[in-house]
C-alpha cells in the first residue's frame, strides 16, 4: 500500500516541476510571443502531466500553471491581479481543458490498467489450466493449485470425495490443514452443491464446489495468507475451481480406466494359466484313456486278469479326469469371474445328457427319472448344471449298494423349481450348518468309499451362481440332494403354437 | 468296407496320436498320421482322404483356421478332438465347418462308432433313402408322414422340418445357431429356445423316455444329434 503513495507524491513533484519548466522555458520568448499562445504551451504541460502523471498531478498542474501564467506573463507581471478582464477567459479555458484532458487521461490509464490486470489473470489462469491438464496425479494437481493461490497471496486445500457413497471419509490434499469447522463447512458445500463466504476464526474463506462433467468432485477450500479478503476474487477463484473440478474428473477416470486395464490382464492371465493346466493335465490322461481302453478291448488275446486290469486303468483314468473336472470348474468359479451362460432350456435335457455321459456308473442301480411333461423353461448353464447332476448321481452311485434305487423327482413349486436326487442308503450325517458342502468336508470321519468332498463344494458354488439353493436330507432309508432354482418368467413363442 | 478308409490324424501328442492309429489300424481302417497342421495339410494335398481327425490344440495353426482353409476346396469330414473345457471351441470349430467332435478323455468304442458314422455318411453322398426307421417310428420324407408304431402321428409344419433336418444330418452335431437357420431361416441368438422347445415337442411325440431319449440327442451347451 505504501508503493503507490510514494508514487504519487513523485507525480505531484513532477508535474509541479513540468510547469515550472514551461514557466521557465516560456520566460525569454514572453517578449516574442503573444500571451495568447504562451497559454497553449501550459496547456501541452497540463496534457502530459494527465497523460503521463495521473489524475490528481494533472489537475494540480491545471491549478499551477492558471497561476505561473497569471503571474508571470499577465499584465501586470510579478502579480496575481490581473489587469484585463479577458484574461479571466483564458484562465477559465486553459482550467477547464486542463481538468478535462486529465479526467480523460486518468480514465483511460486506469482502464488500461484494469485490462492488464485482468490479462495477467486470464494468463495465470491459462498456465494453471495447461499445468492441470498435464498432471498425472492428484498431488501434482495439488501443487500447480497451490503455487497458484500463493502468487495471489492467498493458501488453500483440496477435499476430495473418492466415492459416491454420502458418508465417504473425504480425502484432504495439500499443505493447509482444515480444523473440524471448516472440514463441516467443505462437506456442506460438498452435500449442497453451491459455494460459500464463511466468516471463520481464521478470516473469510470461499468454499468452492469442484464440478465435474458428471458429479460433484469435491470442495475447494482458498484463505487469505496474510490478511486481505478473498471474495474480491470470487470469479477468478470459481474458474480455478472448475479447472481444477475437470482435473480431478480426469484423473479419477484415468485411474479408472487403469484398474480395469489391470483387472482384465489379472483375468487373462489367470484363465490363459487355467486352460494350460487343463490342456496339460489331460492330454496324458487322454493317452492313459485311450491306450488302456484299447487294451481292454483285446479281451481274446489277453489273459483274463490282465484285461480286467486295462479295465481298471481306464475306468480310474476316467475317474481321475472327473476329478480334475471338478478341481478346474472349482478354480473359475472360485476365481469369482466366471460367466455364466444363461439359456432358458427343459431341464429334462441334462437330465438326458447326465444319465447318458454316466451310462455305464449308472448301469448297476435301478433308476427312476420323474419329471412333469409341462415343466417351465428354466433359465441356466447348461454345461455347469450337467457337471452338478452328475455330481450328485456319481455321489448316489457311490454311496449306494449294487441293484440300490436312485429316485431323480423335479417339480415347480411357487416360484422355484425343485430338484431331489434320492438313493437308497445310509443317508448323510446329522449336518446342521451345511459343512458337509464344504471343500475336502466329508460325510463320514473313515470314509469307506473313495473320493473327496470336492463334488459337492463345485456343485453348491454352481447352484448358488444360478440364484438357487442346495441341501442335503435324511428321508428313511434314504440319502437326498434338494436343490432349488429361481423359475423367473420364460419367453414366449411367437407364431405356430 | 471295400477297401480301407483313408483316415488322416492330425494330432500333436505321439501318445494319443499312437492309440488313435492303432484303434483304426484294427477296425480295418489305413490311416496316415501329421504331428502338425502343415504336415496334415501336404497329406491331404493328395485328395483321396475320406476323413480327417484332427487336434483343435495344433502347434503350428489353430484348428478352427485349419478347418476353415480346408473347407475352400473340400468336404471331407473333420472330426474334431478337443481338450478344452469351453464348449464355445466346439461350435466355432463345427460352425467353421467340422463334422463331428469328441471331447478328450474319450475310449476306443466312442472314437470307432464316430468314426463308422461319418464314413457311412460320406460314402453316401447325398441322402437319397426317403423313408428313415428309428425306435418304432418310420419317417416317410417323400410322403411327409410320420407313423409311430404303426399309427399316424401328427407333427405340426415346423417340427416336421426340424425332424427333416435332424435326419438329412444324421450322426451329425448340429449346433442351436445351425438348426435355427435351417429351420426358421435366421441365427438371431436370442431365439435359441425355439430349437430347444421344439424339440422337446418331438421328443415327447416320438421319444419312448423323452427324459433319456435314444435318437434325439442333446450336445450339452451345443446343439444336437439324432442318432439313428
Amino acid at each position: 500500500m505504501h508503493v503507490p503513495h510514494i508514487r504519487s507524491r513523485k507525480h505531484y513533484l513532477m508535474a509541479a516541476a513540468l510547469c515550472a519548466l514551461t514557466a521557465a522555458i516560456a520566460m525569454p520568448l514572453r517578449d516574442w510571443l503573444d500571451p495568447a499562445n504562451i497559454a497553449m504551451l501550459f496547456l501541452l504541460a497540463v496534457f502530459i502531466a494527465a497523460i503521463r502523471l495521473g489524475r490528481g498531478p494533472a489537475v494540480m498542474s491545471a491549478f499551477l500553471s492558471v497561476a505561473l501564467f497569471d503571474f508571470f506573463f499577465v499584465q501586470p507581471q510579478h502579480s496575481l491581479s490581473v489587469a484585463d478582464a479577458q484574461y479571466l477567459v483564458t484562465f477559465a479555458v486553459m482550467l477547464a481543458v486542463g481538468l478535462f484532458t486529465s479526467h480523460q487521461a486518468a480514465q483511460l490509464a486506469e482502464k488500461t490498467e484494469a485490462a492488464q490486470a485482468r490479462e495477467c489473470e486470464t494468463r495465470q489462469l491459462y498456465e494453471v489450466a495447461r499445468e492441470l491438464g498435464a498432471a498425472l496425479s492428484i498431488e501434482q494437481a495439488v501443487e500447480t493449485l497451490e503455487r497458484f493461490l500463493a502468487d495471489q497471496d492467498m493458501e488453500g486445500a483440496l477435499v476430495i470425495a473418492e466415492s459416491l457413497d454420502a458418508n465417504d471419509p473425504m480425502t484432504l490434499h495439500g499443505e493447509r490443514r482444515l480444523d473440524t469447522r471448516e472440514t463441516d463447512c467443505a462437506r456442506e458445500v460438498y452435500d449442497s452443491g453451491v459455494g460459500i463466504a464463511a466468516d471463520l476464526p481464521a478470516g473469510i474463506m470461499l468454499f468452492l464446489p469442484l464440478t465435474g462433467a458428471t458429479r460433484m468432485r469435491g470442495v475447494l477450500a482458498v484463505g487469505p495468507r496474510n490478511g486481505g479478503d478473498v471474495r474480491a476474487r470470487r470469479p477468478l477463484l470459481e474458474a480455478l475451481a472448475s479447472l481444477v473440478g475437470i482435473a480431478v474428473e480426469r484423473l479419477h477416470f484415468a485411474a479408472v480406466a487403469q484398474q480395469s486395464e489391470l483387472a482384465a490382464r489379472t483375468e487373462k492371465l489367470r484363465s490363459s494359466i487355467l486352460s494350460a493346466i487343463s490342456h496339460d493335465l489331460r492330454t496324458p490322461l487322454t493317452s492313459l484313456v485311450g491306450l488302456a481302453d484299447s487294451l481292454a478291448e483285446r479281451q481274446a488275446e489277453l489273459p483274463t486278469d490282465a484285461a480286467e486290469t486295462a479295465g481298471i486303468l481306464r475306468d480310474q483314468a476316467q475317474a481321475m479326469h472327473r476329478l480334475l473336472s471338478n478341481l478346474l470348474e472349482l478354480a473359475r468359479l472360485r476365481s469369482g469371474r466366471l460367466a455364466l451362460n444363461l439359456q432358458w432350456q427343459p431341464f429334462e435335457e441334462i437330465v438326458g445328457s447326465s444319465l447318458r455321459l454316466l451310462g455305464d456308473l449308472l448301469a448297476q442301480r435301478r433308476l427312476a427319472v420323474d419329471l412333469p411333461a409341462d415343466l417351465p423353461l428354466l433359465r441356466f448353464d447348461a454345461v455347469l448344471m450337467e457337471r452338478v447332476l452328475c455330481n450328485l448321481l456319481e455321489n448316489a452311485v457311490k454311496y449306494s449298494a449294487p441293484g440300490a434305487a436312485i429316485h431323480i423327482a423335479g417339480n415347480a413349486r411357487g416360484e422355484r423349481f425343485e430338484l431331489c436326487v434320492c438313493n437308497a442308503g445310509a443317508g448323510f450325517p446329522a449336518d446342521p450348518a451345511g459343512r458337509i458342502f464344504e471343500l475336502f468336508e466329508r460325510g463320514d470321519q473313515e470314509p469307506a468309499v473313495p473320493g473327496t468332498g470336492i463334488g459337492l463344494a463345485v456343485s453348491r458354488a454352481i447352484v448358488v451362481a444360478h440364484g438357487g439353493t442346495i441341501a442335503v436330507e435324511n428321508p428313511p432309508g434314504q440319502a437326498c440332494v434338494r436343490i432349488t432354482l429361481p423359475l423367473g418368467t420364460p419367453p414366449t413363442l411367437e407364431g405356430e403354437a | 468296407m471295400t477297401a480301407p478308409a483313408r483316415i488322416v490324424v492330425i494330432e500333436d501328442d505321439p501318445q494319443i496320436r499312437r492309440f488313435v492309429l492303432d484303434a483304426l489300424g484294427k477296425a480295418g481302417c489305413a490311416p496316415q498320421e501329421a504331428g502338425t497342421a502343415r504336415q496334415g495339410r501336404e497329406i491331404l494335398g493328395a485328395g483321396d482322404a475320406q476323413l480327417v481327425i484332427l487336434d483343435l490344440g495344433l502347434p503350428d495353426m489353430s484348428g478352427i483356421d485349419f478347418i476353415r482353409a480346408l473347407r475352400l476346396w473340400s468336404s471331407v469330414p473333420v472330426l474334431v478332438l478337443s481338450a478344452r473345457v469351453t464348449e464355445q471351441d466346439k461350435i466355432e470349430a463345427l460352425d467353421a465347418g467340422a463334422d463331428d467332435y469328441l471331447t478328450k478323455p474319450f475310449g476306443v468304442g466312442e472314437l470307432l462308432a464316430r468314426v463308422r458314422v461319418l464314413l457311412r455318411r460320406h460314402g453316401q453322398g447325398g441322402d437319397t433313402e426317403s423313408v428313415h426307421r428309428f425306435g418304432g417310428v418310420e419317417v416317410d420324407l417323400a410322403r411327409h408322414a410320420v407313423k409311430r408304431d404303426g399309427a399316424d402321428l401328427h407333427l405340426t409344419q415346423l417340427e416336421y422340418r426340424l425332424l427333416a433336418v435332424l435326419l438329412a444330418n444324421a450322426g451329425k452335431v448340429m449346433t442351436h445357431r445351425h438348426l435355427m437357420r435351417e429351420v426358421w431361416g435366421s441365427g438371431q441368438a436370442e431365439q435359441e429356445h425355439y430349437v430347444r422347445i421344439y424339440v422337446r415337442r418331438l421328443r415327447q411325440k416320438l421319444e419312448r423316455d423323452p427324459t433319456q431319449p435314444q435318437h434325439l440327442l442333446t450336445e450339452t451347451g451345443i446343439g444336437y444329434r439324432f442318432q439313428p
